[in-house]
């Protein structure tokens, strides 16, 4: 919960902590060549992070709610499933808003307000989850 | 011709399709499953966890 209070703060602002990434995009390159083989190659680059932008601080505090809390495999690999669907939400969401541009821009403002938002769910669910375990 | 759906369909898709609605999709999904203790609460915080990745690519 501690972490989870820690990426709070991040998201407000209020402590400098610099997240560590490979701060650089897949290439489009990637796709042209073969685009079954580069989607592959797409989807495991981003949603593993060997090469994206990470800008927010709940991966990391679920990565590291996950190993702190001895989690089991099978919990790991539903926090996995649950980012990945997480992941695809946005350019599903894009896709039936159907305003392409618009909808960019909606995000955009509505970001720091997800972020943040984020952040006090984590805190509130590992709080809850933590008194059903007393 | 391509045809255009009329104003409120197209409004209503707008507004369903946020960027806050899969949030509060998600936020009510993790408090909901966390308040169970349910196993779920994982793959739902993972969720809100890839979400917040939005402006990421």
């Amino acid at each position: 919960m501690a972490v989870a209070v820690l990426g709070l703060l991040r998201e407000l602002g209020l402590v400098p902590i610099r997240l560590p990434q490979n701060a650089r995009q897949v290439p489009q390159d990637v796709l042209q060549r073969s685009l079954p083989r580069g989607a592959l190659q797409f989807g495991f680059e981003l949603g593993t992070g060997v090469r994206t932008y990470v800008s927010a601080s709940a991966p990391y505090v679920l990565a590291v709610a996950l190993l702190l809390g001895g989690q089991r495999l099978h919990v790991a690999m539903l926090a996995g499933v649950g980012f990945g669907a997480g992941r695809a939400l946005t350019p599903l969401a894009r896709r039936a808003a159907g305003t392409g541009d618009r909808w960019d821009a909606d995000l955009r403002v509505r970001l720091r307000t997800i972020t943040v938002t984020a952040g006090v769910v984590l805190v509130a669910a590992f709080s809850v989850l933590a008194v059903r375990q007393l | 011709m391509t045809r255009t759906l009329p104003w409120p369909v197209r409004a209503a898709r707008r507004r369903g399709a946020d960027p806050l609605v899969p949030l509060l999709l998600l936020t009510v999904g993790a408090l909901a499953a966390a308040a169970y203790g349910h196993v779920l609460t994982w793959a739902m915080i993972g969720g809100l966890a890839g979400y917040t990745l939005s402006g990421s690519v």
